[in-house]
């Protein structure tokens, strides 16, 4: 169970935050955009009533989160180390200060239900429940990256809960904001409501993007220091990406921004109400990628420390150069035959086989993936479109090559059986579900297009394109050694912001009216092109 | 969207946000100060992290990967962790350490190291 304890562990920090953001971030949108105390006629109680149910869930949320964060710890100490963690466990800052997270969550939650949710227009209540986040904030602050260190150890806190906080707020607004656009469509507010709140909130989303960006500085220099660092570390590689999400979720907010300003000159509510709220939808997705690309950074050694371990800017290239796509795979007896010298830990001996096995199936899957992506593009002709739709079948044959290939030492080709290896090994257990994920993205997405009457089947490919990113962002090959796993983890990552491309521009493209639908698809298209392009030149290092 | 929000909890559960590890060793003693031959030694680590001795496990490793529990005690400074190595053949060995560091990651490290005979 090794592996499910550990994997589980990891995921729950991305979890975490997003529950920290709804919770938060809705407090700071009741306290400074919506102001419900100055002008009683503006906001029904509805909207109000709405507002304060998203931040009771998440804290509420965030109170099981943290003490399922708890428990898990405790069972990856159980399991990995074969022994209880007791009463060692009780003595660590992670157990109290994770207790105290849990206990600030719970009174927020407790005043939230019984004094704010009831006075929605105190202006009291409101500064009462935004102090309440002052124990909050505080106790996780010892749950930060930086809460470890051994020099600087406050100022690091510090800064890393301001950007913590400043996230939220993007992130808890663009959700209240998607809640009130519910409210909206089931005409529980009125339209006029609309261009004041996304007005509002640009303000403070312009303030949350400055605070990200001054505390987020200093940190990355802190952490990073040098070039190389930025470029050869696991550290410096996800930070990359999440500047990456933060420009395309910028350009979103840019957009967003931009029909206000329309708005305000034309009073043509068009781009306010057939394009923004998709708009935001997507930005969501990228905003909950960043949460969960945030938590996995936290997990990497920063690349101050490690310097001697990161790749040089000519290896990190090296992983991208264009090739001949391996097609050819060595037997299944060569590789296992390697094995035991690859993973032993004394006396190591590199495995030419399980290299070009990994080669192999990275180029196989992308020429099966370049391959989709022209026959996606020939399907928006009317000409080829009858037949070229069925693109999607790709992704399920797709699936059951890498159930095949994935892991060779494991059923059905290898001699681990299929529960044992899932259960053990986070990897093997990674593939799997990216297997799975793989299979059912081809078979739900051929299902939305040939059925006459749909409904939300086709929104199923761009969230499981999406939550795909997700996964690839945080793929990882765990070992002993860093840079081996870096140089294999940056071809991922890359492939990771191009699903996430691919997932946004889906959905918009579902989404949208034309032009804007066209644009949006083959966007997302030309990712996909791209992933494959990633795939089909990958080389592993010889490990 | 209740289908879409059902998909995204379930999603949620399902995504991973990277296992690498956090606390590493920054500085050993080995490359200064070779481990003798056939008499016990001491290796001193440095970490980049406050660790958790009470909740870390550190083992020898030894040819075929036959593993030993060796004793690591607190250094002078925070992060600073001595180990306790007994006496060793000459052969390729290694230190693999399972480390609870400050910030709640588990963490795993590994050194190799050779043990010759003076020449």
């Amino acid at each position: 169970m090794e592996g499910i304890a550990d994997y589980l562990d990891s995921l729950i920090g991305g979890i975490d935050l997003t529950f920290y953001s709804i919770a938060i971030g809705g407090l700071l949108w009741g306290w400074l955009i919506l102001k419900p105390w100055e002008d009683e006629t503006r906001f029904n109680n509805a909207l109000l009533e709405k507002t304060v149910a998203l931040i009771q869930f998440g804290s509420k949320a965030l109170i099981f989160t943290q003490l399922s964060k708890i428990g898990l710890k405790i069972w990856l100490m159980s399991v990995t180390l074969g022994k209880s963690p007791f009463p060692a466990f009780f003595h660590t800052v992670q157990f109290n200060a994770g207790i105290a997270r849990a206990a600030s969550a719970a009174v927020l939650f407790y005043y939230v239900k019984t004094a704010l949710s009831k006075h929605l227009r105190s202006e009291q209540r409101w500064l009462t429940a935004n102090a309440i986040l002052l124990p909050l904030v505080v106790s996780a602050a010892w749950l930060v990256h930086g809460a470890s260190r051994l020099e600087d150890r406050g100022l690091l806190m510090s800064i890393t809960v301001i950007h913590q906080i400043a996230a939220a707020a993007w992130v808890g607004g663009i959700f209240q904001l998607l809640a009130i656009w519910r409210l909206k469509k089931r005409n529980l507010v009125g339209v006029e409501l609309w261009p004041v709140v996304l007005k509002r909130f640009s303000v403070l989303g312009v303030g949350a993007v400055v605070v990200l960006l001054l505390t987020g500085t200093p940190l990355a220099w802190y952490y990073i220091r040098t070039f190389q660092g930025f470029i050869g570390a696991g550290y410096g590689n996800l930070l990359m990406v999440k500047i990456m999400m933060m420009g395309l979720a910028l350009g979103f907010a840019w957009l967003n921004r931009q029909a206000v300003v329309e708005f305000f000159e034309s009073r043509s509510l068009y781009t306010l109400t057939a394009k923004v709220p998709y708009y935001i939808e997507a930005e969501t997705l990228v905003l909950l990628t960043i949460l969960f690309t945030a938590a996995s950074l936290a997990s990497q050694p920063p690349s101050m420390d490690i310097p001697s371990l990161t790749a040089t800017w000519q290896e990190v290239l090296g992983m991208f150069e264009p090739r001949l796509p391996r097609y050819t795979s060595p037997s299944h007896e060569a590789l296992l035959a390697g094995e035991p010298g690859r993973v032993a830990i004394v006396g190591q001996v590199p495995s030419e086989a399980a290299t070009a096995w990994s080669d192999y199936n990275h180029n196989i899957s992308g020429i099966f993936l370049t391959t989709m992506s022209f026959f996606a593009m020939l399907s928006y002709s009317a000409r080829f479109h009858r037949w070229a739709r069925f693109w999607p079948v790709g992704f399920m044959l797709l699936g059951v090559f890498l159930f095949f290939r994935s892991d060779a030492e494991t059923w059905p080709l290898g001699p681990i059986g299929f529960w044992d290896s899932t259960f053990n090994n986070g990897e093997v257990l990674q593939h799997r579900i990216a297997t799975f994920l793989v299979f059912g993205l081809g078979w739900m997405e051929i299902k939305a297009r040939i059925a006459k009457e749909p409904g939300m089947l086709p929104f199923v490919f761009p969230l499981l394109a999406a939550f795909g990113g997700m996964m690839l962002l945080a793929h990882s090959h765990v070992g002993f050694e860093p840079k081996t796993a870096f140089l294999i983890q940056v071809g991922h990552t890359l492939m990771g912001v191009f699903s996430l491309i691919l997932a946004c521009g889906r959905w918009l493209e579902l989404k949208l009216d034309a032009p804007g639908k066209n644009i949006a698809g083959f966007i997302s298209v030309f990712a996909l092109f791209q992933i494959g392009i990633v795939l089909m030149f990958y080389r592993e290092p010889l490990y | 969207m209740r289908l879409i929000s059902k998909l995204v909890f379930v999603l949620s559960l399902i995504t991973s946000c990277g296992v690498h590890a956090h606390a590493v060793v920054t500085h050993n003693s080995l490359a200064l100060k070779p481990v003798p031959v056939n008499q016990a030694s001491q290796v001193e680590l440095s970490f980049n992290s406050k660790v958790e001795l009470d909740l870390s496990e550190i083992h020898l490793v030894s040819a075929g990967d036959k593993m030993q529990v060796i004793e690591a005690v607190p250094g002078d400074k925070p992060g600073k962790v001595l180990l306790n190595l007994p006496a060793l053949m000459p052969g390729e060995y290694a230190i693999k350490l399972k480390v609870f560091a400050a910030d709640g990651h588990l963490s795993e490290d590994l050194l190799r190291f050779f043990v010759k005979q003076p020449q």
